[in-house]
């Protein structure tokens, strides 16, 4: 814990530790001093290793250090909400857990494929014998059981609504925050519902034997806390981009800007 | 969860045959009772099949008592489940579904009670290796592994210390106020983990690339 620097309690997004500026020049300072004809190829070689060849240069960009720092520690972070207490939401304080919370964040905070790399990560540990999964369950023996379904859905789901951000936040202004949320919501509804809760019946009628109908009803009890949920995820994730500009939004207008 | 106890919580060393059997092993053990758990369909099978596996559980030493640890998360689920096809599908089919359940996480349990921690994870590390052709990186992925691990004690501390904040505010009920500035910090320790990779050069895409 010899981080000191973190934020804590204070909500605001404009206490972001200082690194933020300096991350967001380091790909870009080569850029200028290599080839300017190919920005894309300068960001994908590591700072101050030389020209990239051009095997590097056709590819797309690999993940750098911070990447997979944003991949690891998400996982970590999936793990965690799966783990600790739900926390009470609203007057009446309906408990929501946090994990899909996480999942959907992961999502919207790191695009397709980082998020892919994530959520990966973490169903891989699980499966390998972690206590990460909701309840502290763990191992393969999770593939039996009637959540299985689900577990898989996350996986898709924190893709797919990755690549639904991207492109809304591709589509939309950076000054329409009302468009962009109402946007952002409806995604992670449809991929929610697509495959959370389509995988979530597939597994409950493989594993557990269920008929669809059952099934389904037995899924229905869920939609409340997603709903809840996917609000609270959106705004989370914008005030993230907000915060951390360079976490998706300048990655994207820098793809945008090179093709 | 704020150290790192929890993860190594469920090996239990000894010296059985199972414990010094290689992991492929058991792994194959737990994939066969995945595969037959669709196939069985008597429940008597699965009960006998059920009570070998956990002999062999108690054959390395671990106790009755771990055994039932293993099983507690999921005996809710089972119950309702039970239940339910009880009703709906009659007792020897609801017993089938529910033993075939078991068996596949009790088969599990065996695996990560008897192979310490570390060797799980070498063994999710070297599943990269075949792919390196493709372009993955079986360092990068260990590393990434590592760094996922380290990053759960402190994030919990966040979730901590944030819920005691929110609380001295009088905000325990804000969903908001208990979980953004947890994500805020969270994204800023990644990147200054990344940060810190890439300054000792770790993490970086290597010179055959």
């Amino acid at each position: 814990m010899n981080y000191t620097s973190q934020p804590g309690g204070g909500a605001s997004p404009a206490q972001t530790p200082g690194p933020a500026a300096p991350a967001a020049a380091g790909p870009d300072a080569p850029a200028a001093t290599q080839s300017a004809a190919m920005p894309t190829a300068a960001q994908a070689a590591t700072p101050g290793t030389g020209a990239p060849s051009a095997a590097t240069a056709a590819r797309p960009r690999r993940w750098d250090a911070t990447d997979l720092g944003l991949i690891a520690v998400f996982a970590a972070l999936i793990a965690v909400s799966a783990l600790i207490a739900a926390i009470p939401v609203g007057g009446l304080g309906v408990p929501i857990t946090l994990q899909t919370l996480a999942v959907m964040l992961t999502g919207l905070a790191l695009g397709p494929g980082r998020a892919f790399a994530a959520v990966g990560l973490y169903l891989l540990l699980g499966f390998a014998g972690l206590p990460i999964f909701s309840g502290g369950r763990s191992g393969l023996g999770v593939l039996a059981g009637p959540s299985a379904g689900y577990i898989f859905g996350f996986l898709l789901t924190a893709t797919a609504l990755g690549a639904l951000t991207v492109v809304v936040l591709r589509r939309t202004r950076a000054g329409s925050g009302k468009v962009r949320a109402v946007l952002l919501f409806c995604a992670a509804m449809v991929s929610s519902i697509i495959f959370v809760h389509g995988l979530g019946i597939l597994g409950m009628a493989v594993n557990a034997k269920l008929s669809f109908s059952a099934a389904f009803l037995a899924d229905l009890a869920f939609y409340p806390g997603d709903v809840l949920k996917n609000i609270l995820a959106v705004t989370i994730a914008l005030a993230l981009h907000k915060a951390f500009p360079d976490l998706l939004l300048r990655r994207i207008r820098r793809a945008d800007g090179a093709a | 969860m704020r150290g790192h106890g929890f993860l190594s919580a469920q090996y239990v060393p000894g010296a059985s045959p199972l414990h010094r059997s290689p992991l492929w092993l058991k792994f194959l053990l737990v994939l066969v009772c995945g595969m037959a758990s669709f196939l069985v369909a008597d429940w008597a099978v699965a009960a006998v099949v059920l009570a070998l596996l956990c002999a062999v559980f108690l054959g390395t030493g671990a106790g009755g008592r771990r055994l039932f640890r293993a099983v507690r998360p999921v005996l809710p689920v089972l119950a309702m489940v039970g239940l339910f096809q009880w009703w709906q599908l009659g007792g020897p089919t609801a017993a089938r579904i529910v033993l075939n359940i078991l068996v596949c996480v009790v088969a599990a349990s065996i695996l990560t009670v008897s192979t310490p921690v570390q060797a799980l994870l070498d063994g999710v590390a070297s599943l990269a290796r075949p792919f390196r052709r493709l372009g993955a990186d079986p360092e990068r992925f260990a590393l990434t592994i590592a760094v996922m691990l380290r990053s759960i004690p402190f994030i919990a501390g966040a979730y901590a210390d944030v819920r005691d904040s929110a609380r001295a505010r009088g905000l325990d009920r804000n969903p908001r106020a208990l979980v953004l500035p947890v994500f805020i910090t969270t994204v800023a320790f990644a990147r200054q983990t990344g940060e810190a990779l890439a300054a000792r050069g770790l993490g970086e895409t290597g010179p055959e690339d």
